[in-house]
Order: structure tokens, then sequence, then C-alpha cells
């Protein structure tokens, strides 16, 4: 079976033969996507399914990748975390080895095409060092929200930017405007992924046997990093303000080991300790491709929590939509594009208003249910790859015809 | 009937654009009001409906939304919420009207409010890009079948993006049903529908409603593809 018809019985034939459609208007069309890994991480995960579809709809889709030696990645990743406006220590040298990374990976990789993607700000540089007739448009498609940048690492990575033709943002609040047209484009969840497809219920009850969680009793989840912004002290404080109402309430915190992460490993402490010896309060750290457990206790879930202080898009929070459940966020970021109070959840300021409308959903079965339906269509209609590759694709015919306000193609 | 074309069904992709600019009170939308490309206020007071999803949306476009759920500021929510953009047929007047309206609640105020941090307008442009999905369809009983089944993109450009196109004075329903001959009673019907301010969801209902008023008892008739 094709990839697309996979898809076609999730989002229907309509959406897939209007993708047809629109792809016919770019056969042929050589695009290369560019970013730093194939293995691990949000952007390789996209790519993964973007460049096979592409390739069905008929486009020559090609994805390089580039590599450096680790300090090469050391530097990036600090170039990540000044994008998200941490506050970082660079050197010149350091400036000089992510240009020189570039220049080598330019005369490697096989960069001929019409466009070219360049995924974050690893391989900005790129096209600095690669022969003009070699490509017709660079695009950068940023996944971070640049929005307070570092100033020493924005002005760096602006220069790179004169040999753009447009930038990609997910949201505009993550956009920061740098002299050539900033797209909009927001993320997505792929619904056949091992995180997102249908599980047997034998898998979902052998998961929450393996955690300690009872089937039977309500479950509220949270499912993010122990970082500060996740604010899991906060769902904790709204879980003790609720739990004498609801005394069989069990919650489970879900994160990754902070081994490399000082102040994320000082948070889990402070969480650990915080969970004191309550055996309702579950805190679980699950290897980095524990998709299928993610899975199943998203499925296993009465009302998920996003409770955050800062957001990305909170594609967790995407995942709990698609699996039915109303999810309470905290208002910042891509929470706000997703959770719209009384129709997929609600939005709260602090842990008192998490207790409130968590105790609220707890208390009215029926309303979860219309809000998890509700949710469900939402990210159907809204966030699926399909919508996600729809919008590339209309994004590249209007880069063909700027001028137009309303383009018939 | 044999005659006239038929019915050509299209879609369209909202492509959307950052403009780099905020808002974070009711001064500040008042000046980006003024000063913003026709393409911003087109995005916020029009196209905004392409993304809609829920039925209970208390407002049509986006500056009457957001004046509600960040500023919390009803007055202005409300005064903004019935202007209808269709009913000015170029952008002078729509934008003369936002300002009028903005103008006069802020002379009411002795303090602006500002949204929380996180809450700003960022002030969008779009462009539509519309496709022939090479549907065809032959019959008005064709066609009501396929409104029941199109996608939101599709009904918006068909009634949103035709009123815009033909300055207000119809839908791409109507008007091929009056070039068929069709019953004036389901064109007249088809036109006083006030999709502005229906969600596009709501919007295929009254379409369908109708229809069926008067195309009641046609046996659906399966589309062709050309």
């Amino acid at each position: 079976m094709r990839l697309l018809d996979r898809y076609e019985e999730v989002v229907g034939h309509q959406e897939v033969e209007r993708l047809r459609r629109l792809a016919e208007r770019l056969a042929g069309k050589r695009i290369v996507h560019v970013n730093s890994t194939r293995t691990g991480g949000g952007v390789a995960e996209i790519l993964g399914w973007m460049v096979p579809l592409m390739t069905e709809l008929g486009i020559d889709a090609r994805w390089e990748v580039i590599n450096g030696p680790p300090e090469f990645y050391r530097v990036t990743k600090a170039f990540h975390n000044a994008l998200q406006g941490l506050p970082v220590s660079l050197r010149k040298s350091d400036f000089d080895l992510h240009y020189e990374v570039n220049r080598e990976n330019a005369s490697r990789l096989n960069l001929e095409a019409d466009i070219v993607f360049v995924h974050d700000p690893q391989p900005i540089y790129l096209p600095e060092f690669t022969p003009p007739d070699q490509v017709g448009r660079w695009i950068w498609r940023c996944h971070i929200d640049a929005s307070r940048p570092d100033r020493g690492v924005w002005k760096y990575l602006e220069t790179a930017m004169s040999r753009y033709r447009a930038a990609i943002f997910s949201l505009a609040a993550f956009a920061r405007p740098m002299g050539v047209p900033m797209f909009l484009i927001m993320p997505a969840i792929d619904p056949l992924s091992e995180k997102n497809c249908a599980m047997p219920e034998a898998e979902r009850l052998e998961t929450l046997a393996r955690f300690g969680i009872d089937p039977d009793r309500p479950l509220l989840l949270q499912v993010s990093r122990f970082d500060r912004f996740k604010d899991p002290l906060g769902v904790i404080e709204a879980y003790h303000l609720l739990k004498p109402y609801y005394p069989t309430m069990q919650l489970a915190l879900v994160g990754g080991p902070a081994d490399d992460d000082p102040e994320g490993a000082e948070v889990l402490r402070e969480v650990q300790d915080r969970a004191g010896g309550d055996a309702d309060l579950r805190v679980l750290l699950l290897p980095p491709d524990s998709h299928r457990a993610i899975n199943a206790l998203q499925r296993s879930a009465t009302i998920v929590l996003q409770k955050s202080l800062k957001e990305g898009f909170g594609l967790t929070v995407t995942e709990a939509l698609w699996k039915g459940k109303p999810v309470v966020g905290g208002a910042c970021g891509g929470i706000t594009q997703q959770v719209h109070d009384y129709h997929t959840g609600f939005l709260v300021h602090s842990p008192a208003g998490a207790a409130y409308r968590v105790h609220y959903l707890l208390r009215y079965a029926d309303k979860r249910q219309r809000m998890g339906q509700l949710g469900h269509d939402f990210v159907l209609q809204h966030f699926l790859l399909t919508r996600n590759l729809r919008d590339y694709l209309a994004m590249l015919l209007c880069l063909d015809h700027p001028e137009a306000g309303t383009l018939v193609v | 009937m044999d005659e006239t074309e038929p019915f050509c069904v299209m879609d369209c992709s909202l492509v959307r654009l950052a403009t780099g600019r905020t808002c974070s009170n009711l001064r500040e939308l008042l000046e980006a009001i003024r000063t913003a490309p026709e393409a911003v206020i087109e995005h916020h007071m029009m196209r905004c409906a392409v993304a809609d999803h829920f039925e209970l949306y208390e407002f049509p476009n986006d500056f009457a939304r957001w004046c509600w759920t960040a500023l919390g500021d009803n007055v202005a929510a409300e005064e903004l919420g019935l202007i209808d953009p269709y009913r000015q047929y170029s952008s002078g007047p729509l934008r003369a009207m936002l300002v009028n309206t903005i103008e006069g609640r802020l002379w009411g105020l002795d303090h602006v409010r500002w949204c929380r941090p996180g809450l700003e307008l960022h002030l969008i442009e779009s462009r539509l890009i519309a496709y022939d999905t090479e549907e065809r369809l032959n019959t008005p009983s064709a066609l009501l079948d396929a409104i029941e089944q199109m996608s939101m993109r599709s009904l918006f450009y068909h009634v949103h993006e035709a009123r815009r196109r033909t300055e207000g004075r119809s839908d791409d329903f109507s008007a091929w049903l009056e070039q068929l001959g069709a019953d004036p009673g389901l064109i007249s019907a088809l036109r006083a529908i006030d999709f502005y301010f229906l969600n596009l969801s709501q919007l295929r209902e009254a379409l369908i409603e109708a229809f069926r008023r008067y195309v009641a008892g046609a046996p659906p008739v399966p589309r062709s593809v050309a």
C-alpha cells in the first residue's frame, strides 16, 4: 500500500485527492531538505514523512544531512538555546567553527535543486558556499521560537539570511523580522506514528500495569520534560488542591531522564520531593523512544494537563487532543492555538485555575466526552501532517507568484 | 440547461505571512489599522474564517475576538464584531469604519487596557491559493450533494471569496444556478444567507436548508468528475 493510501484511511479520500491536485502544479520540482540529523528530534521526524510524501506526489524531493565534529553540535546546541532567549557564552572560534563546517558540507552535499529548505540554524550558512547556479531559491525553516533571541547569535545568523528568499516560522509569535517574507506553517502530528496510532486494549492495560496505574480510577497526565517552564510543581499543587474532593484520583508526570541537563535534574529532584510517598502520584522517567508507552498513557488519561508557563507549539497537546482527551493547558505559546475554552479544554493561568477546571471536567463526564470529540475533530482538520504538507505546497506556489492577493493556479 | 457550463468545484489554501507587528492595547490596534497594508485587514476581518472550527465563537473577526479574550474589552469586541466587511466593497471604507469604531471606544475610556504578555495580537497577512479540483457538477441536486461533502475551504472560496470577487453581488453557487435558470426563490434564499456571521460549518447547514426548501424530493445525483 502506498503511503498516501494509508493516510487516506485517516483523513479521507477527498483530502488526499486535493493534495494530489495541488501537487500537480509542482510536479517535477526539485526540492532538497537539509538538516543536521537523520534520526532523533522533531525535525528528523517531520522529514521522515515529508520527503516520501512529496516524492509520492510527483515532486523530486531529497533529504541531505550535514555533519560535523562533536564540538560543532555543542555550538549549534548553544545557538538553539540562544534563539530561545537563554544567555549563552560563545567565543569567536565557535562562530568560526560553525562557518567552516558549513563550508565543508556545502562542497560535500548534493544541493542542486529548484528549492532548498534549510532546517534550523545548523546548516544556515550553506548558501554562502554554494554556487548560485546550483540552487533556485533558499528557504530557512525555523522550528524554534526565535522571537527574543540572544543578540550576538541573532546578528550572526541574520547575516546568512541575505541569500535566502523566505523564512518559515511555526507561529507569528515565534517570528522575528529579518528582511524576507516570513511564512507561517504550524507543525502537525503523524496519526500513524507509534506515538499516535491506534493501540490494542491489551497493550494499553499492560502498560498501565507496568507503571502501577489503576485503569479503573481517574488519571491526570502531564507529559513533558522536567523543566520549570512546564511547571510540574504547579501540576502537583493543583493535584493536592483536588485530592480531598477526588480521593481516588491519580496523577502521572511523565518525562525523560535529565542526566545531561543540570537544571532538569534539579527540577526532577524537587518534583520527586513534592510527590513524597503518595502512591497515586507517579513520576515516570522514560527513555526517549518510549512512544508506545506515551501513547498508552495518553489514551488512558481522563484529562491531560500541559500547564506550561512558556511553551513552543506544544505538540503533546495535539497528541492528547487527537486521542480524544480534553486538555487543561497554560495560556501560552501554541497551547492558545489548540486549547479553546469549553471546546477542547481550558486555558489556565495558575495551579488554582488548573484545579478548578479539572474539578469541572472530572464532575461532568458528558462534557469531557464532548470536548474530547471536538478536540479530535479539531486536530483532524488542522493539525495532521496532510495539512502541513498542503501548507508547504501552497507556499511554494505562492513563491512563484508573489504579487497575487488571490491566486488561481 | 445543457448549454450552461458545469459547476467547477474549487478548493483553496491559505498562505499566511507574519508582518512582525504586534498590538498590546486598543491604541496600538488603532494605529495598526490606520497604517497596515490592506492584506492585513483583509486577513483579520475576512480570511480568518478559514481557520474557524467551533460553533460558539462569539465574533466573526480576529479584532473583535482579541478585544474580548485578550483585552477583556467587551464593548470594543461587540462593536467590532458587528462590522460586516462584505458590505464595504473596497478597503478604504472598511478601514475608516474600523478606525471610527475604535476611536469612538477610546474616546470614552479613562485608561486603555493592556493584554497580558503572550496574548498580543500578531498581525498577519495572507494569500489565497485557489485551484481546480476537477470535480464538475451538472444539476442543482448534484450541487446540493456536493455542498454536503465539500471541504470548508471550498465553501469559503465559493461563498466568502466569491462575494469579495464580485463586490458583494453573488456567491458562486447562486451565480451558477441563475445561469442554469433555476428557481429564483432558491437563488434569493442563497443570496440572503448572512454568511459573514456564520462559521463555515453553520454556513454549510444554511446552504443545505435553502436548497432543501427548493430542491426537495430531488434524488441525490452522483457527482461527475471531468
